[in-house]
C-alpha cells in the first residue's frame, strides 16, 4: 500500500513539469490563429513561464523592407500579455499598453535592426502564466 | 482545464515536497535528495531559462526571398545534395542538416522546382524521423505537399509551419540543443547562398553585400545560443568554427541611428523608422565567403 502510495506521489512529481509544458502548447496554439495566411512563421516558438510581474526578455533581428507580424499571447483569451519593443539602446518602440493590449501587431522594418521584445502578464496579481510570442513575416 | 486553474509554482512546490518526501521515506541519503532537487529544478528552468538565451534566428526563407528579389537564378548546385545524407551518422550532424535542407527546401519551393522539393521534403522527413521529430514531418504532411505542388505559398506555409511545429516539440522536450543545431544549419546555408550569389549576376548586388554585413548579430546570437553545450562531443569544433567567422564579422561596421516609429492605429501597424548601414568591404567580404563556404562543407561532408 505503501509503494503504491509514493509510487503515485512520483507520479504526480513527474507530470507538474509535462503539465506547465502543455499549458504553454495550448497557448501557443491558440496563438497561432492570428498568424494569417500571408505570413510565414520564423519556424520557431518563443515561451516563457512567468511568475507574477516577472519579465520575459527575447532577442530578436528583423530585416529591412520587411513586414513582420508579432502575436504574443498568455492564456485563452486575448490581451493578457503586455509586450514592449526597444531597440539595442533602449529606446521603446512600441508596447500594446497604447493599443488595448492587442494580441498581434503588424510591423514595417525600413532597415534592419536589432530588437529586444520584452513580455508581462498583465494580471500582476497572477500566480504564473505561460508567455508565447509568435514571430512571422509578409512574403 | 482545470490546469490553468491551477498556479503553476504552487504545483512545482507540491511536486518538489512529495518528491522529497517519497526519497527521505524511502531511507535514500543526502546525496540522493539533492539530485532530485536539482532534477526539478532544471525541468523549471527548461521553461523559464528561454528568457535568459531567447535570440531569434531569421528564417531562411527570407534570405532566398532576397535572392529572388534581388534577380538571381536559379542554382541548383549551389544545395546541398540529397545523397549527401548517408554521410551523417551522428544526431549533430543530423540536426545541423535538417536546418539545411530546410533551407534548401525553402530555396527549391521559391523557384517552384516542384520535383526538387518533393525530393528535399523527403530527405527532411527522414531526418526528423532520425533525430526524432518525425510528428511535425509525416505521412500526412507529404500527401499534403504533393497535393499543392503547384501552389508555391501553400508549399512555403506547409514547410515553415513544419520546421516550427518542430522546434516546439524540441523546445517542449528539453531538446533545445537539437533545435539550435536546426537554426544553426539553416542560417549557414542562408549564408552559403548569399555569399555565393552576391559574386554572381545579380541586379542588385549592395542589398545582397548588406544582409551579408548584417549576420553579425545574428552569429552572435547563435553562438549565444550554442555555447552552453561546447563541452557536449560534436559541437566543440563547430562552434570554434563560428567563433572564427564571428572574428571577422566583427570588422564589419554597422551605424545605428534611432528615429521615432509612426503606428497606424486602424492597420495596426507601425512603421520602424531606424536605420542601420552596414560597411563590408570587397576584403572582408571575399574572407567572410571563403570562411562560410569552408564551414557550411565541414557541415554537410
Amino acid at each position: 500500500m505503501k509503494a503504491i502510495f509514493f509510487s503515485f506521489l512520483l507520479t504526480l512529481a513527474l507530470l507538474v513539469p509535462s503539465l506547465a509544458q502543455a499549458q504553454c502548447d495550448t497557448i501557443a496554439n491558440v496563438c497561432y490563429k492570428h498568424m494569417t495566411q500571408q505570413y510565414l512563421s520564423d519556424g520557431q516558438q518563443y515561451r516563457a513561464l512567468l511568475l507574477n510581474s516577472e519579465v520575459a526578455e527575447f532577442n530578436s533581428t528583423f530585416f529591412g523592407n520587411t513586414t513582420y507580424r508579432i502575436a504574443a499571447c498568455s492564456g485563452l483569451k486575448d490581451g493578457q500579455l503586455v509586450i514592449r519593443i526597444f531597440d539595442k539602446q533602449r529606446n521603446l518602440l512600441f508596447t500594446n499598453i497604447e493599443h488595448k493590449n492587442a494580441p498581434y501587431w503588424d510591423f514595417k522594418f525600413l532597415s534592419s535592426m536589432d530588437c529586444i521584445i520584452e513580455a508581462q502578464l498583465l494580471d500582476p496579481k497572477a500566480k504564473s502564466g505561460c508567455a508565447v510570442l509568435l514571430i512571422s513575416f509578409k512574403q | 482545464m482545470r490546469l490553468f486553474s491551477l498556479p503553476i509554482p504552487a504545483l512545482r512546490m507540491v511536486a518538489a515536497g512529495l518528491a522529497l518526501a517519497f526519497m527521505a521515506s524511502c531511507g535514500g541519503g543526502k546525496k540522493e535528495t539533492t539530485d532530485v532537487a536539482e532534477t526539478l529544478d532544471s525541468n523549471k528552468a527548461n521553461i523559464v531559462a528561454v528568457g535568459d538565451k531567447l535570440f531569434s534566428i531569421p528564417s531562411p526563407i527570407q534570405t532566398a526571398l532576397l535572392l529572388k528579389k534581388c534577380g538571381a537564378a536559379y542554382n541548383k548546385s549551389m544545395l546541398n545534395i540529397p545523397a549527401n545524407i548517408t554521410h551523417y551518422s551522428t544526431t549533430v550532424k543530423k540536426a545541423l542538416n535538417l536546418g539545411v535542407y530546410g533551407a534548401d527546401l525553402g530555396y527549391v519551393i521559391l523557384y517552384q522546382q516542384s520535383q526538387d522539393a518533393m525530393g528535399y521534403l523527403s530527405i527532411i522527413k527522414k531526418l526528423s524521423d532520425d533525430v526524432g521529430i518525425s510528428g511535425a514531418f509525416n505521412e500526412q504532411l507529404l500527401k499534403r505537399f504533393q497535393s499543392n505542388l503547384g501552389n508555391r505559398d501553400s508549399l512555403l506555409a506547409m514547410s515553415s509551419e513544419a520546421y516550427r511545429s518542430s522546434d516546439a516539440f524540441l523546445k517542449e522536450n528539453d531538446r533545445t540543443d537539437a533545435s539550435a543545431l536546426i537554426l544553426a544549419g539553416g542560417w549557414i546555408e542562408g549564408l552559403y547562398f548569399t555569399t555565393q550569389m552576391v559574386s554572381g549576376k545579380v541586379t542588385d548586388k549592395s542589398a545582397l553585400i548588406q544582409r551579408i554585413g548584417e549576420q553579425k548579430t545574428t552569429l552572435e546570437n547563435l553562438i549565444a545560443l550554442l555555447t552552453k553545450y561546447y563541452q557536449q562531443e560534436g559541437y566543440t569544433e563547430f562552434i570554434d568554427a563560428l567563433i572564427d567567422l564571428a572574428s571577422e564579422f566583427d570588422k564589419v561596421e554597422m551605424t545605428y541611428t534611432y528615429q521615432k516609429p509612426t503606428t497606424d492605429e486602424a492597420n495596426k501597424l507601425t512603421t520602424i523608422n531606424c536605420t542601420t548601414t552596414v560597411k563590408l568591404s570587397d576584403e572582408l567580404l571575399k574572407t567572410i565567403t571563403e570562411k562560410a563556404a569552408a564551414l557550411r562543407n565541414s557541415v554537410i561532408q
